[in-house]
């Protein structure tokens, strides 16, 4: 989850992912779901780490379609012999995004996040097939 | 002949817009057109870091892209119209794009333009803003706090103006035995006509003259406007409104975009073209409504009203609009008594500037706003002294015997008899009868509501010294011109703009009987600087009060002369002439006559005509009207609320409107149910919601609910009659009457219905789910 690779490939439509300082990215992200398509550039940063255990990701989006910020917290809960990656966000969007794509908005969401989900599941995988 | 004038005659011009035949902004197109699109800010509040706009430049076909800064010293502010004195009124500068200051979203920023539509909108993707955000504030309430962020800098705590008028002497509020309260909100909500704005400018760099085809209700006051804004002589501007559909006040505004159009074809010497996009035009174009209302009704318990105390917090938006000062003051608080005579007002009015797309007259225009508020507290007074609501509006109408009746704030309606459509109203509904349904379906656990609104308005704007005296920027009187060709057809030019109301067949009709003409003969021309002399457009429902006044007198006119070249021809004196019919005949000597057409001949021929007479038959007339019109009414609303939905059904609406001496009755009831639509659209449907980022999230057809034809019953309209003395016609105006009276009546049918309940107000829109919430909680379904 802390991993930089697994998130540049977790991460939906990522094109580059580098670290500007630390636990701090620049990326450029191309989304392309109903209305809200278009290439956004974006800064992510990990905060609040706890290693093995919790830490925040805010992302500051910008792009044709609007801005959009986002802070989801992200979790390892132990669950017996798993252990289940929770997570809960806040995004807060402008532009076309805001007033065309809030209705969609969640939908978008869910879709980015269920990506982003299997997507760490496989490299979880793969770090752990190594 | 049979007379025009109350007839229900069908529209004329419905055979050209309904067979593909009209001619709209969009259906303009001029050698050599290039087109253009407006890059506007996705921030509500912000300051502008940069504009990169040389990727754009570069894309293939784009012709020119133009940013505030490029702009500044070429071109002016857009001013507003309505300076209201007495109110510390601060306007700030509105620039056609924002220079680096952007306070809504929506506001301009950029303006690209390119060889085609296509390109345009990929050119104007590729434009880079860099903003550096500024908290923002988009509740009127909030903007005028302290410590609240702030618009314009020099403008302390957002407050455009603070306006007052009457005074209630000390004492009578005080010490009055019944004082009802409460606190409305009419929220924000888009006028939304089916057309969308456009404008395309076209100049000849030969000549320096510029034309501007562009969607406005009032295209003289646009040219009055942008001549100054953009620097260019009235006499080398043409404005031309083409067919449009549909305004509703959202088009009166001289808007940045019309004179970006305007400046761009002069300065790249091609035509432009610029048609809005519907999601363009929720985040551009004005809003209407948006005023919190605190009322305080006082009487006795027997039901007499005595004073009414008033004020209104209104958010105007980010800019003042071109009306935008005069809606929620002059409009809204000189009418706070509505249709009963209460002896003592105060109104007070804050406009406030908050990061939102400037507000400004909707369909009524401050009257809805005016009405709501008296219609709602009246109905709340009557609950609280257990009157019927009818009885008291009865007992507290201005009498038939008192017009012409002053009210507390000086307006002085013209002619009244506001017993005659509430009697007719409760006729048709059977009043007596539908309250014993009530209590009985009531028993059985169902919630049905009766509303009532028993509205006036004042509308026909208007007398010129009155509209200068508050500040309006215009004259508001009308001008027509009669001209007979040489065979007999008229063309009619008049000052008016008509976008879907039907003037050529109402204003054909008031020809077709002073001339005596086939209404086939008659043709108008209107919505044109040049062939215009000057007029003042289409809104506050003046149109026909002093528009067709003004047809009507110069029609007066032609006959006049007319008569005179008769007489000469016939050999007598002008007093042994009759016009009758389209005949001008000796009196009693059967046979010896010349028809409107002869006469049409001669004058134009001048052969023969009286010594020293003008040849041609021609008239001009303008009118100034004295004062105001004031249409009133009786409108009631039946309403069953779903409890296991929350959904309200409209079962019944009667509305019976007095618009003094009705001209068309199919034309009068189509402004009165498109009215209705409107009014109860706001009530029930409607509202335009910004999130606290001044972000709009209802900005779409999908997220804001314009009323369909099938949530309404068959609107049961009917009319009384009783003349206006102030024009010619006897006529009042009809195009707002059916928004002012129907969002308080459908609200107290609602209220009426939760009553039950002891519910005494919601806010609007009454969404089923706002109404099912409110059921279940009360219900105790928690």
């Amino acid at each position: 989850m802390q991993n930089n690779e697994a998130l540049k490939n977790a991460l939906p439509g990522c094109q580059k992912f580098e670290e500007v300082e630390e636990n701090v990215y620049d990326s450029e992200l191309g989304i392309n779901i109903g209305p809200v398509k278009g290439v956004f550039t974006a800064k992510v940063s990990q905060v609040d780490i706890k290693e093995m255990d919790s830490y925040r990701l805010l992302v500051e989006g910008q792009g044709k379609p609007g801005k959009f910020n986002g802070d989801a917290a992200m979790e390892l809960v132990e669950d017996g012999d798993d252990t289940t990656l929770q997570c809960s966000a806040d995004v807060e969007v402008t532009g076309v995004l805001a007033a065309a794509g809030q209705r969609v908005m969640n939908g978008v969401a869910k879709v980015i996040m269920g990506q982003f989900f299997k997507d760490i599941e496989k490299e979880a995988k793969k770090i752990a097939s190594l | 002949m049979t007379k025009m004038v109350g007839s229900s005659v069908k529209r004329k011009e419905d055979a050209r817009l309904l067979t593909g035949n009209g001619n709209f902004a969009d259906d303009i197109t001029l050698p050599g057109m290039l087109h253009a699109s407006v890059v506007r800010s996705s921030s509500a509040h912000a300051k502008i870091k940069s504009i990169k706009v040389e990727e754009a430049l570069n894309h293939p076909g784009v012709v020119a892209v133009y940013t505030g800064k490029d702009l500044e010293g070429k071109i002016g502010p857009i001013p507003t119209s309505w300076y209201v004195p007495g109110c510390n009124l601060k306007e700030p500068p509105q620039y056609p794009l924002a220079i680096d200051h952007v306070r809504y979203v929506g506001d301009g920023v950029a303006l690209v333009i390119a060889e085609d539509r296509y390109t345009v909108k990929d050119a104007a993707e590729l434009i880079e803003v860099e903003y550096e955000d500024l908290p923002a504030v988009v509740n009127q309430k909030e903007a005028m706090e302290e410590g609240a962020p702030l618009l314009h800098e020099d403008i302390e705590n957002n407050i455009a103006l603070n306006w007052k008028a009457g005074e209630i002497p000390e004492g009578i509020m005080e010490n009055a035995e019944v004082v009802v309260k409460e606190s409305f909100y009419v929220q924000r909500v888009f006028p939304s006509p089916l057309e969308t704005r456009a404008a395309i400018g076209q100049y000849n760099p030969g000549s320096g003259e510029l034309t501007l085809w562009c969607s406005s209700q009032n295209p003289h006051i646009h040219r009055m406007v942008l001549s100054e804004v953009l620097g260019i002589s009235e006499a080398k501007f043409q404005v031309i409104a083409p067919d449009m559909g549909g305004g509703f006040g959202g088009k009166i505004g001289v808007y940045p975009d019309e004179a970006l159009i305007g400046y761009a074809a002069r300065d790249l010497e091609r035509p432009v073209k610029w048609i809005e996009e519907r999601s363009e035009h929720y985040v551009a174009a004005n809003a209407g409504r948006d005023e919190y209302i605190d009322v305080e009704l006082a009487g006795k318990k027997d039901g007499t009203l005595e004073a009414i105390r008033v004020k209104n917090t209104a958010n105007l938006g980010a800019y003042l609009s071109t009306m935008g000062a005069g809606v929620s003051t002059i409009d809204f608080g000189m009418m706070v008594t509505g249709s009963y005579d209460i002896p003592y007002a105060e109104s007070e009015t804050f406009g406030v500037y908050t990061n939102t797309t400037p507000t400004d007259a909707y369909r009524g225009a401050g009257k809805p706003e005016s009405t709501y508020q008296i219609e709602r507290i009246i109905d709340l007074f009557a609950r609280e002294i257990k009157m019927d609501p009818v009885e008291l509006r009865r007992k507290n109408f201005i009498k038939k015997e008192a017009f012409p009746y002053q009210n507390a704030h000086g307006l002085v309606y013209d002619s009244g008899d506001y017993e005659k459509p509430l009697n007719k109203a409760l006729e048709a509904i059977n009043y007596e009868e539908l309250r014993r349904e009530q209590e009985k379906k009531r028993k059985e656990g169902k919630l049905i509501g009766i509303g009532f609104s028993t509205y006036v308005e004042m509308c026909g704007f208007g007398p010129s010294e009155v509209v200068g005296a508050v500040g309006f920027q215009g004259g508001t009187w009308e001008n027509s011109t009669v001209r007979v060709h040489p065979s007999g057809k008229v063309t009619v030019f008049c000052g008016t703009s008509p976008h879907g109301q039907g003037h050529d067949t109402t204003f054909s009709q008031v020809v077709a009987d002073k001339l005596g003409i086939p209404i086939e003969d008659i043709e108008f021309v209107f919505s044109d600087t040049k062939s215009v002399s000057m007029g003042w457009g289409t809104y506050g429902s003046r149109s026909t009060a002093v528009g067709g006044a003004a047809v009507s007198f110069a029609s007066d006119r032609v006959v006049e002369k007319a008569k005179k070249i008769a007489a000469h021809e016939l050999e007598v004196s002008e007093n042994d002439i009759e016009f009758e019919n389209g005949k001008f005949q000796v009196k009693g000597v059967p046979g010896k006559e010349r028809t409107f057409q002869d006469i049409a001949h001669s004058a134009n021929m001048a052969w023969n005509l009286p010594e020293g007479m003008e040849p041609s038959l021609e008239a001009q007339y303008f009118f100034k009207p004295e004062n105001f019109v004031f249409p009133f009414g009786t409108h009631v609303a039946v309403v069953e609320i779903d409890k296991d939905t929350g959904e309200i059904d409209l079962q019944r609406y009667v509305s019976v409107d007095d618009v003094g001496t009705v001209i068309n009755p199919l034309t009068a009831e189509g402004q009165v149910h498109g009215g209705i639509a409107q009014g109860v659209g706001q009530a029930l449907w409607e509202g335009a919601v910004y999130n606290k980022n001044g972000q709009l999230v209802s900005g779409t057809l999908m997220d804001y609910t314009l009323p369909k034809a099938r949530f309404f019953p068959h609107i049961e309209s009917d009319f009384t009659e009783t003349p206006s003395p102030v024009n010619p016609l006897g006529a009042k105006g009809v195009g707002e009457v059916g928004t002012t009276a129907s969002i308080a009546c459908a609200m107290n049918a609602v209220v009426d219905a939760l009553s039950v309940y002891g519910i005494t107000d919601l806010e609007m829109p009454l969404t089923p789910e706002k109404i099912w919430k409110t059921v279940q909680e009360k219900e105790g379904n928690q």
